[in-house]
């Protein structure tokens, strides 16, 4: 007993030493890779969200105390992280040296050769590769940061789905049941067709106004001056419909049914006429609402569902200081038309928006070496866990896995779980080089819609035929 | 006598900062309006389109929308400012209790960086959480949405506008009034002019000057409204001015030929106002002289 005991404690000590061996390698080799570059400062920009906060209050400060490189990461509103960036890398002025890259944008940036690629660069600078960081331990979503020779341009930072969220206290409350089944005729459940949906809404508004509540049936991210209403309709409700690379066929270079297109056609009209006629049911907000407001305003439990980026699904679920709803969030797929699944199965079709985000340095960086290192940080191991507790973001395979992450699954309704498993039946956004000129076309209409300036097929009958006005000045087009 | 090169000399140093930032800048946009060039097209460089750039804004409805909101913008904001300016800067002539706290507070507005205005009504009036439409819908039953009703979104950036400029117009009557010598004025009320008489056929000519130069930044200001108004609504219904039209059209779709061509028109016709202003307040004809 004595001696199993005395091998017992041996084994622990050698484990436990090499251990402190690895840790001390490895700050080591942070050390002597960055050397050359100790007090240098790189520049970045991103959209402020809950996964780039984490880099710019936890992860940057780990970096500077390993390597000595500064990193100055600048969040801002997404319109002006783009103009920043775009003119930063169009000017070749090398303000930045990482940038952010939304998932919908990567095609533009790839077509303009904005970029380094990163694979190439680490092979070609060895000395800088660090050992623990690989390109297959990423999920299939940095698939969309590559080209056509498997080369990433990016390393993913953020990635998540937007998902269909419900307040538990509310669906799951025996009276609250009780009435809607006495109003309606079935159960109250989440749920699973647009006509459940949306007496859902109806309910919970009627219910909220009865009981001098502010309360709401639905979110509607629904800004009549930001394209954040255009994306909703484009990434979120049109494909639910069975509407997918917003009605634009690449082949024909048209978004009219007409010539291919299906921005006008009947699937169209029929999901933005829903959307938009679930607004009564939204908070007064729901017109001014981008993203971030429909997540304070679903945080601040003034709607009892909908549609919510699934970064926010963490600190909605689980930050009582910002949050509350605290332990009340139900987590489940967003609805979908009927068949729309079984065509993302196929992988003929998408339910939804696989949205996130990666670094990538441009061209016109004046410190590519200190940055590799830098992306290199963020995209190793050791930082993944509780990067994706923090921001619900999850860009690593072997996270899902992680004890801390199965933890923090159960406190988000197994948002984590829906993640890896059902992932696969979202999509990024479709490879379009001219994403953001097309999609500013087509707002004001879609603002016009919310606003009933226009009807829903007035609306698409019109953003189609400028949509191929604007392909064809673009060169894209017929 | 003095040497007129010397005078040269001291003013060189502004003339090469205006030459390189302001008249660099516009020969090249001047030179990018009469081309199409946008970077995320096809073909990404500058081809040379002559007038194509002003063919399409004169069809482009969002465009000619956008003038219309920006002119009833200017009339409303500008036109309340003066009077507000005027009215208040007549009040600060004369003396009553708390003036110099009253003046004070009456300037803050005018500290406050556009962006931050923007920010600070956009909490104010941002239905659901702020203030302005809680109350108004608990005490007057009324339904404030910016995002939903165009012409609140334009009348919200005109109060806001007000509030901002106001106190401008009112610092710049103020020294216009101060100016005035007081022997007309006299003179007219000894000559029994009424209230009315005076400040119309006497302070107002006096005021002209000043009145002039007040309106004209105010226009070039409103025409060029950005920052405050987009931070407000986003550029939305009802706030789609020019100035963030163009804002658009050179960033986010990046088509930087076309929004050069706009930016060339939108100064046009600051210019044109702006002389026909003058000639309607000064009252200069053809062939007059100073």
């Amino acid at each position: 007993m004595k001696k199993l005991f005395t091998l017992v404690l041996l084994l622990a000590f050698v484990l436990l030493a090499n251990m402190s061996l690895v840790t001390a390698d490895m700050h080591d080799w942070w050390a002597e890779a960055a050397a050359p570059y100790a007090g240098t400062t790189i520049r970045g920009v991103s959209e402020s969200t809950p996964p780039s906060n984490y880099v710019a209050d936890v992860l940057a400060a780990q970096f500077t105390e390993l390597t000595g490189i500064n990193v100055e990461f600048e969040t801002t509103s997404w319109d002006q992280m783009y103009s920043k960036a775009i003119n930063d890398m169009e000017a070749n002025t090398g303000i930045y040296d990482f940038v952010y890259i939304e998932q919908d944008i990567i095609y533009s940036y790839l077509a303009q050769d904005y970029l380094v690629n990163l694979t190439q660069f680490a092979a070609d600078n060895m000395d800088l590769a660090y050992a623990d960081y690989d390109e297959s331990a990423f999920t299939s979503f940095a698939d969309y940061f590559k080209n056509a020779d498997g080369d990433l341009f990016g390393v993913p930072m953020e990635a998540f789905v937007k998902v269909y969220l419900y307040r538990k206290d509310l669906f799951e409350n025996a009276d609250i049941q009780a009435a809607f089944e006495a109003d309606y005729g079935y159960p109250l459940t989440p749920a699973e067709t647009f006509e459940q949906y949306r007496d859902n809404a109806e309910f919970f508004t009627a219910y909220g106004e009865s009981m001098d509540m502010d309360l709401w049936g639905t979110t509607v991210q629904g800004s009549t001056g930001h394209p954040a209403s255009t994306y909703e309709f484009l990434e979120s409700i049109g494909p639910s419909f069975g509407l997918y690379n917003w009605g634009i066929n690449l082949e024909t270079g048209s978004a009219q049914s007409a010539n291919g297109g299906a921005l006008d056609g009947e699937t169209a009209i029929e999901a933005l006429s829903y959307w938009i006629g679930l607004l009564p049911f939204a908070p007064p907000e729901a017109t001014s609402s981008t993203w971030d407001e429909v997540a304070s305003s679903f945080a601040a439990g003034r709607a009892a569902q909908g549609w919510v980026y699934g970064e926010n699904a963490a600190w909605i679920a689980t930050d009582e200081s910002r949050s509350a709803i605290t332990g009340n969030v139900g987590v489940r797929l967003p609805v979908t038309a009927p068949g729309v699944i079984e065509a993302a199965e196929m992988g003929e079709g998408y339910i939804g928006y696989y949205d996130g985000g990666a670094f990538g340095v441009p061209h016109s960086s004046r410190n590519k070496e200190a940055t590799l290192l830098w992306l290199q940080f963020i995209g190793q191991p050791s930082v993944q866990a509780e990067w994706a507790a923090a921001g619900a973001r999850i860009t690593h395979t072997a996270t899902f896995d992680d004890p801390l992450i199965a933890e923090q699954d159960a406190k988000v309704d197994g948002y984590y779980t829906l993640l890896e498993e059902q992932g696969p039946l979202f999509a990024g956004a479709p490879p379009f080089p001219f994403h953001a000129q097309v999609r500013e076309i087509i707002d004001p209409f879609v603002q016009r819609a919310i606003l009933g300036e226009l009807t829903a097929e007035e609306a698409l009958t019109q953003a189609a035929a400028a949509v191929d006005e604007e392909l064809s000045r673009l060169g894209y087009g017929m | 006598m003095r040497n007129p090169r010397t005078g040269w000399l001291l003013l060189s140093p502004t003339l090469i900062i205006l030459l390189i930032f302001g008249f660099a800048p516009f020969l090249y946009v001047l030179f990018v309006g009469f081309n199409q060039w946008n970077v995320f097209s096809a073909d990404d460089g500058l081809v040379f389109n002559g007038l194509d750039n002003f063919r399409r804004l004169v069809f482009d409805d969002d465009f000619l929308h956008s003038v219309g909101l920006t002119t009833r913008f200017a009339i409303f904001a500008i036109g309340s400012q003066v009077v507000l300016g005027f009215i208040l800067a007549q009040m600060l002539t004369r003396n009553f209790p708390g003036k110099s706290l009253f003046r004070i507070i009456h300037t803050l507005p005018l500290m406050v960086a556009p962006i931050a205005v923007g920010a600070i009504w956009r909490l104010l009036v941002i239905p659901g959480f702020g203030p302005v439409p809680f109350f108004l819908d608990r005490w007057f039953d009324l339904t404030y949405q910016i995002g939903s009703y165009p012409d609140q979104a334009l009348w919200t950036s005109v109060i806001m506008d007000v509030w901002h400029w106001t106190p401008f117009v009112t610092l710049t009557m103020l020294a216009g009034l101060s100016a005035i010598p007081r022997e007309p004025v006299e003179q007219a009320k000894v000559d029994g002019a009424s209230r009315f008489q005076v400040f119309w056929y006497v302070t107002l000519p006096f005021l002209r000057p000043v009145l002039l130069t007040t309106v004209f930044i105010r226009i070039m200001d409103a025409i060029r409204t950005v920052d405050e108004v987009w931070m407000l609504a986003g550029g939305g219904p009802g706030t789609r001015f020019t100035g963030i039209y163009i804002w658009r059209v050179v960033f986010p779709r990046t088509d930087y030929g076309y929004g050069s061509s706009i930016s060339l028109i939108t100064l046009y016709l600051t210019i044109v106002l702006c002389w026909l202003l003058f000639i309607a307040i000064s009252g200069r004809r053809k062939g007059e002289v100073e």
